[in-house]
């Protein structure tokens, strides 16, 4: 079989994608570290919203927890699945007037299509 | 340090992933996740009709030609909602490739120090060129889905890579039932004989794992161009019991007797390799497979069932999501090339391309 030569490939540096890249969306790229800025601070708030759950329930259990618990611990089952439930309905509820032009905002969450 | 220990200090997370260092990491990436099915995956069947409206409106045609892709391209990205969009899918895409990292990098040395010591143990073998990173061809190095430090660079490219796909598929592949899917859809000759099976380009192996599964007297192979994700994926085998033989190996370059296997499948490869890559690597697999032998290729469907908004949607993430080789894959008609390569084409329905694929058959000699 022929093989491949680097020259024959060349072609794919230029290709999009082939660099990591920046991209800017808008003409004022503020506007895309805005957008990026508070999906961060979302993330973060989640973060505490969790650690404040799983406290909450460590302490109603136990009356006591420890920093290695908050840090390495895992909330029971139940409380994962009423915060995944909390989490979903916080996102739409914060980040879903994002897509309001079209109705967007009013989609249920899904996992990704396998079509 | 044992794998449980470097890999699963506070357990799997949905039965296969390895654990995030601390709750607090765990909670990031689970926002991340959720923002993405909220924010991208609900969003696909309303923001497309939104999209074709406006190319409607433009008197843009719906054909996925280059020219015509480019002018929805002008068009779609002027408008505020969609540049939301896209913003928000990279900045998404960002932040979980950085949360990852931040907390599998405060494992880094014991996880690495995990896989040398699993080599030599089994089940099933694993073997890889020694100087891996230096001898990675160009075109393999690229920062696919953004991941940081590629596929082939990075010693965590595996854990890296699977936790990705548990995120970017919004848990449709947790406790590995996309595997699972995939095995079962998996063609094999029609003689019922499956002796021998390879799987290409296994990435973290969950796929070649799935096959031994479901064929358990059977051999089973699997290849990958990078050698951290066989290293990975032979962990993963261990963690599972199944005893499947990966290599660090090309596609285009299969280190494999002539007629030597029953059945092989591509899962999700050829949209990451450039066109005269996947030629060689149909070529390959004509070669390795012996007459009567199925090839089972899932992947995303090609540019004769797209129109406009969908290729606009291939070039997009090409551009934003690392996907250099998706536009050339799609036109390529990948069911064209593994007929010209000789193969009879026995299955392809373009609406079921990533759960059933395109399966062919290498005809009697």
């Amino acid at each position: 079989m022929a093989k491949l030569k680097e020259a024959d490939l060349a072609y794919t540096n230029d290709l999009p994608g082939a660099e990591r890249g920046n991209p800017s969306y808008f003409e004022n790229e503020v506007i895309d570290h805005l957008l990026g800025i508070v999906l961060e601070l979302g993330a973060q708030f989640w973060v505490l919203r969790d650690r404040q759950a799983f406290l909450e329930e460590q302490l109603a259990a136990k009356g006591v927890v420890s920093l290695e618990d908050l840090e390495h611990g895992t909330p029971s089952d139940e409380l994962q699945a009423k915060l995944k439930a909390e989490r979903l309905a916080m996102i739409q509820q914060v980040y879903g007037r994002l897509y309001s032009t079209y109705g967007g905002d009013k989609a249920g969450p899904t996992s990704a299509p396998m079509s | 340090m044992s794998i449980q220990d470097a890999l699963f200090p506070r357990g799997k997370i949905a039965g296969v992933y390895p654990t995030l260092t601390t709750r607090g990491d765990e909670a990031y990436v689970e926002f991340i996740e959720d923002a993405r099915n909220v924010l991208m995956h609900a969003q696909q069947r309303p923001i497309g009709e939104y999209s074709q409206q406006l190319m409607t409106d433009a008197g843009i045609a719906d054909s996925p030609d280059p020219e015509t892709t480019q002018a929805a391209i002008d068009l779609l990205m002027q408008d505020p909602t969609l540049k939301t969009y896209y913003r928000v899918k990279r900045s998404l895409q960002e932040a979980f490739w950085s949360g990852l990292s931040k907390s599998l990098n405060q494992r880094r040395d014991e996880i690495v120090a995990a896989f040398d010591a699993a080599e030599a143990a089994g089940p099933g073998t694993v073997e890889y060129d020694d100087n891996w990173r230096e001898n990675a061809p160009e075109y393999a190095s690229r920062e696919i889905h953004i991941q940081p430090g590629g596929y082939v660079k990075d010693e965590l490219a595996g854990p890296f890579y699977d936790y990705g796909l548990k995120v970017f598929l919004g848990g449709a592949a947790d406790h590995d039932r996309l595997a699972k899917g995939v095995s079962m859809a998996t063609a094999v000759p029609d003689d019922g004989q499956v002796s021998r099976i390879l799987d290409l380009g296994v990435s973290a192996g969950a796929t070649t794992i799935a096959l031994k599964e479901k064929y358990p007297d059977a051999e089973v192979w699997g290849i990958d161009i990078s050698a951290p994700m066989v290293r990975y994926a032979h962990v993963r085998a261990m963690e599972a019991g199944a005893e499947i033989h990966l290599r660090q190996m090309a596609a285009e370059e299969l280190d494999f007797p002539d007629n030597h296997f029953d059945a092989v499948l591509a899962m999700l490869l050829f949209h990451e390799l450039p066109v005269p890559v996947a030629k060689e690597a149909i070529a390959e697999v004509f070669r390795v497979l012996r007459p009567g032998g199925k090839f089972t290729v899932l992947d995303f469907p090609s540019v004769r069932s797209r129109g406009v908004y969908s290729m606009f949607f291939a070039e997009m993430d090409a551009a934003d999501n690392g996907e250099p080789y998706l536009p050339d894959y799609v036109r390529s008609n990948v069911e064209d090339l593994l007929v010209e390569a000789g193969f009879e084409l026995e299955h392809y329905d373009p609406k079921a391309a990533l759960t059933r694929g395109r399966v062919v058959v290498k005809p009697a000699a």
